[in-house]
């Protein structure tokens, strides 16, 4: 399966040097062969976060808290100094990573293509990695007082809120992904209907029939007014009166998983607001890769609202701020721009949503729907080869699809997850954090 | 047919054979009573014999004739309902069963027309395109068919009994202890049981007569391989039919980032809706929907969990969600009830869950509900120790005017009296944290004469709640600068606690035990208050020298303006006072008269040389009357009664 490919899985381990700890060591490994192994690894991986800061916690505990039983007064100071040192590196290292992620994110393999069902797999693996190390970063080790001071008290809410708006996009994106199946359900009739040798015009006119449906449902999209209801429609009060194929065409509409007015557009436009880069001090101290991560939650959220048809997208932002001398961020920059050009070529035309799949197998339906409009039985035998072609495409997008998209689902469902533990955590070091002390 | 397909004859002698067969099958089709699958076979079999004979006599082309002529016949049959306004199955069964028959037919001569080889035989490829044609234009139709059928039906099932969320008892519990308000603690909701009422209900979401109907339509389009149109179009109305019974239900449908901004009150609505729901849809709807979709589809191999799943996965995830979503927010103790709630009901239907969606499909409903009724009982746990906090850390600047029952003394003791419903619930959730608890409240219950009820982890954790209640009540009496009222404050609070407890459901789990140590505390406060307030005054009565008979008038009229002056500054505090319970009240009243009554009569009786008006501010019957006005929460003074006296 295509989207383990480059995948990468974080291990967390005590890295012992110059008698150092690092808070962040990562290992890179490629992910197992399929999205199941890839849980279980981040699982896995997660259990030696948790045994490596209890580790940590015992042996900084012992540090921090009883210098002077243990150091004297100029030692304690170096010790200080060490653990800062230490944080920078690991905020290097974490921001190395997110940037050789983001390259490797950028150069996808041939049969990988930009925003495809298994580049949205790595897409989601890299983000599952990147909130890891970060959490561990922000966390694992922290006395909870620092992160309820300045700047953290505002940006650690802050990001909170941001989790919270993510968690809302996820489930619209499953939701959408569920449209995809439909998507894919109805081209599967569109094959057995045309892998026919000889066609007749029955098969034609049953492709026929489900194309239509199936462009319709592409292009039911985000738009309201086009949610109509079954009961609405006028197929029960005498089906003469009405075109048929219009009827099949309205059938089946989304219905939309969050509040009547949510709007996933609305929605990223919130999610950036108010989101500034740190500068001076704070560029090179802890506030950096909070920043990081809001950026990579921003950024794969509104990936997945462009890729994937979603409630309301009218208005989705093409570009939101990244200063480009952040070294970290230049992959980062330029998928967001590719995507961007594609979403503005999509507003003009109106598609359902940029996956790549969906992307072509709305041309091909295109295609094969101008074939089987003029189709005549026995047919040209130079045009039925072209729509065999095209079937034999179309099958191998389905099989894509067949593959993917259940998985896509439970991979959102396991981001979401993760953020709403994640959100607990932070929730969990604030409180303590602003707990008087007794 | 592949076997028949091998064994075209190639000579005329075996024509015979074939024109016997011929013979024996249209016999065999004329018994009466043939199975339908038999029927159908021989009707196959006839078809295809047919054709080989007409194949043979033919000799490349010609012979289709009758073939052709069956063709036209079902061709006519199909093609005169493309013109009409009516629906067949809204004609008549006749009509009905026709068409089904001209669709068999049909797919029957597609069949023998396949197994045919293909000699680059014209006419055979001219009737086999014809076939199809006329095929699809039947499925086609059959299809618009269903859809009329299942939405002209739909409507007609909506369950009547079921009562709407409005109609139940769900007064909301709104308060919480940080905005405690005197009398509404008394509105506490109670549980909001409907489990028994409803459980599982299976309906008719289509009435059971048009479910053959729907089945022949599936019959025949998955024979002839049209199954997925079937299943796209029978998901299609019956998922918006169950969204629209979720409509019905008011769940507004709410992003995850309002709800976790929601005012309580309007959440605690919500909750509500959620746990009706989840009891109507999945009990009800979902049971009834399986049901019709095994029905339908029950021949089909998995399709019919497969169609299952997608009209309810919709309608699943919301209700899911807003699960994830309270699971997700923080815990106050103000949701405790409303989070057994939620717990209770999804723990009453996890089985079911499982069972609806035992099909690997499936699996990641049973998986994400599981995790769900986890992340709930976690929230109780939350929310039940958060209450525990909130009731011992609620602290107050001032003094609780009148040193009556104090309202979080109301609000616990209500609050509490609603857990016993959810005994079972809790005693499963609160056992982890059992022991610590327990070890805390270890009181004679916990010994040899415990009951089960007594020992139970949900009655420990009401003790440890009810004593942390105790030490907070504890804390507040100290505010006030008065040792009395500090002592009528204390009785009246315990006294609440053990009334409470004497008169609810929660008297199995404190024990008579608890009860008796907890009237003695209050009697004891009681007692003291007498001592504090009451001792210093019957002081000034007594006698200093035992031994003379009588005082001289001077110490007599020193003693009496003593006592009226420390008498009336009582009267004028503790008239302000108040106890709430009559009962106590008159308690009070009786065993302070005995005691003041008694002691200024006998002080009296043993000067009566110097009773004369002038002397005595107040009779004893004017003292027995005035102890009267005590502990009724309205300040009074001397002042204008004595001038009454004196006019």
């Amino acid at each position: 399966m295509t989207w383990s490919k480059g995948g990468t899985i974080c291990f967390f381990f005590l890295n012992r040097k110059a008698g150092k700890e690092s808070r962040v060591s990562v290992l890179r490994t490629s992910l197992g062969p399929s999205p199941l192994n890839s849980s279980q690894a981040i699982l896995s991986s997660n259990t030696t976060l948790f045994h490596c800061k209890n580790q940590l916690q015992q042996k900084c505990n012992a540090f921090k808290r009883k210098p002077s039983v243990f150091l004297g007064e100029n030692q304690y100071q170096e010790v200080i100094m060490d653990t800062q040192e230490q944080e920078l590196e690991d905020i290097e290292l974490f921001q190395k990573h997110v940037s050789d992620r983001f390259t490797e994110l950028s150069s996808p393999p041939e049969d990988d293509a930009l925003l495809s069902v298994s580049w949205l797999h790595r897409l989601l693996d890299v983000f599952l990695c990147c909130e890891a190390e970060f959490e561990a970063i922000l966390i694992m080790d922290r006395d909870p007082s620092q992160l309820s001071k300045p700047p953290f008290d505002r940006l650690i809410p802050e990001f909170i809120e941001r989790a919270v708006k993510a968690l809302d996009i996820c489930n619209a994106v499953a939701n959408g992904v569920d449209s995809v199946r439909h998507c894919q359900k109805l081209s599967e009739i569109v094959i057995s209907a045309l892998d026919q040798n000889p066609l007749g015009d029955g098969h034609a006119k049953r492709a026929k029939k489900a194309l239509l449906m199936l462009l319709s449902a592409m292009n039911l999209d985000d738009k309201e007014g086009t949610h109509v209801k079954a009961t609405e429609r006028s197929w029960s009060f005498g089906r003469r009166g009405v075109n048929k194929e219009q009827i099949a065409g309205h059938f089946r509409s989304l219905s939309w998983q969050v509040a009547k007015n949510w709007s996933s557009a609305k929605q990223i436009q919130s999610m950036i607001y108010n989101l500034v880069a740190p500068r001076g001090a704070e560029a090179s101290g802890l506030p950096s890769p909070i920043y990081t991560m809001n950026v990579i939650m921003i950024f794969v959220m509104w990936a997945l609202v462009a890729a994937i048809p979603c409630q309301e997208r009218n208005g989705l932002p093409t570009h939101f701020p990244v200063p480009k001398q952040l070294n970290w961020a230049h992959s980062l920059i330029g998928l967001q721009e590719k995507i961007a050009d594609e979403w503005k070529k999509k507003e003009k035309k109106g598609m359902s949503g940029l996956l790549d799949e969906l992307q072509k197998m709305e041309k091909l339906a295109q295609s094969l729907i101008d074939f089987t409009d003029s189709f005549h039985f026995p047919g040209d035998a130079e045009k039925v080869k072209e729509a065999a072609a095209n079937v034999s495409e179309l099958k191998e997008i389905f099989g894509r699809m067949d593959q993917g998209l259940t998985p896509l689902q439970m991979h959102i469902r396991e981001v979401f997850h993760r953020i709403v533990r994640s959100r607990t955590e932070f929730l969990d070091v604030l409180e303590k954090g602003s707990a008087p002390v007794v | 047919m592949d076997e028949c397909q091998s064994a075209i004859p190639a000579h005329d002698g075996d024509l015979h054979v074939v024109a016997a067969a011929h013979h024996i099958v249209k016999a065999l089709g004329t018994t009466k009573n043939l199975s339908d699958d038999l029927r159908k076979i021989l009707i196959d079999l006839d078809a295809h014999l047919s054709l080989i004979t007409s194949n043979i006599d033919s000799k490349g082309g010609k012979g289709f004739v009758e073939v052709e002529e069956r063709l036209k016949r079902v061709e006519r049959k199909i093609v005169i309902w493309e013109s009409d306004r009516i629906m067949i199955w809204d004609s008549g069964p006749k009509e009905a069963s026709d068409y089904l028959e001209a669709v068999d037919e049909v797919q029957t001569l597609i069949d023998s027309l396949r197994g045919l080889s293909m000699n680059e035989n014209q006419k055979q490829k001219e009737l086999l395109h014809r076939a199809s044609s006329l095929l699809q234009m039947a499925m086609s139709r059959l299809e618009e068919e269903l859809i009329h059928m299942l939405v002209k039906h739909k409507q007609q099932s909506e369950p009547t009994y079921i009562p709407s969320p409005s109609s139940q008892r769900n007064v909301v519990y709104n308060e919480s202890v940080v905005s405690l308000d005197n009398e509404s603690a008394k509105e506490a909701s109670s549980k909001n049981s409907c489990s028994d009422e409803c459980g599982e209900y299976i309906v008719d979401l289509v009435p059971e007569h048009v479910i053959p109907d729907i089945k022949s339509i599936a019959k025949v389009m998955f024979a002839s391989d049209y199954g997925q149109e079937f299943c796209e179009a029978f998901i299609g109305v019956r998922k918006e039919a169950l969204e629209q019974h979720f409509d019905i239900l008011e769940n507004g449908k709410l992003s995850i980032e309002d709800l976790l901004k929601m005012e309580w009150c309007s959440l605690s609505t919500e909750m509500n809706k959620w746990t009706w729901s989840m009891k109507i849809i999945f009990g009800v709807y979902l049971m009834s929907e399986k049901r019709l979709c095994d029905q339908v589809l029950g021949e089909f191999g998995s399709v019919n969990s497969f169609c299952f799943l997608e009209i309810a996965k919709t309608t699943i995830l919301c209700l899911l969600n807003f699960g994830e979503a309270i699971a997700m927010g923080p815990q106050e103790p103000e949701k405790l009830l409303r989070l057994l709630d939620m717990y209770e009901t999804l723990a009453d239907l996890v089985i079911d869950i499982d069972a609806l969606f035992s099909e690997d499909g499936g699996s990641f409903v049973r998986l994400e509900f599981h995790k769900l009724l986890e992340g709930l009982a976690d929230s109780v746990k939350a929310a039940f120790n958060a209450f525990g906090v909130a009731v011992s850390s609620n602290g107050s600047l001032y003094p609780f005017p009148g040193g009556g029952v104090h309202p979080l003394s109301k609000y616990v003791m209500n609050y509490i009296s609603m857990f016993p419903e959810y005994c079972s619930t809790l005693n499963l959730l609160l056992e982890d944290q059992h022991s610590d608890v327990a070890s805390l409240v270890s009181e004679p219950q916990c010994g040899p004469t415990a009951s089960l009820s007594t020992s139970c982890p949900m009655a420990c954790h009401l003790r440890s709640i009810t004593s942390s209640l105790e030490s907070n009540l504890h804390k507040k009496s100290k505010l006030y600068k008065d040792e009395a009222l500090q002592h009528i404050f204390l009785m009246n609070n315990l006294h609440y606690m053990v009334q409470k407890v004497k008169g609810s459901e929660l008297r199995p789990f404190f024990g008579d035990e608890w009860i008796r140590k907890h009237n003695a505390k209050f009697q004891q406060h009681e007692m003291n208050y007498e001592r504090v307030t009451w001792s210093s005054v019957v002081l000034l009565l007594k006698d200093d020298n035992p031994g003379s008979s009588s005082l001289s008038k001077s110490a007599f009229k020193e003693k009496c303006k003593g006592f009226s002056i420390a008498f009336e500054e009582v009267y004028k505090n503790q008239t302000s006072w108040c106890i709430p319970d009559p009962q106590l009240r008159e308690d009070l009243r009786i065993s302070t008269s005995l005691k003041v009554v008694h002691a200024y009569r006998t002080f009296l009786g043993r000067n009566p040389a110097h009773v004369d008006d002038k002397c005595i501010k107040h009779t004893v019957e004017d003292v027995e009357k005035l102890l009267f006005d005590l502990f009724e929460g309205s300040p009074r003074s001397l002042r204008n009664s004595r001038r009454m006296m004196k006019t």
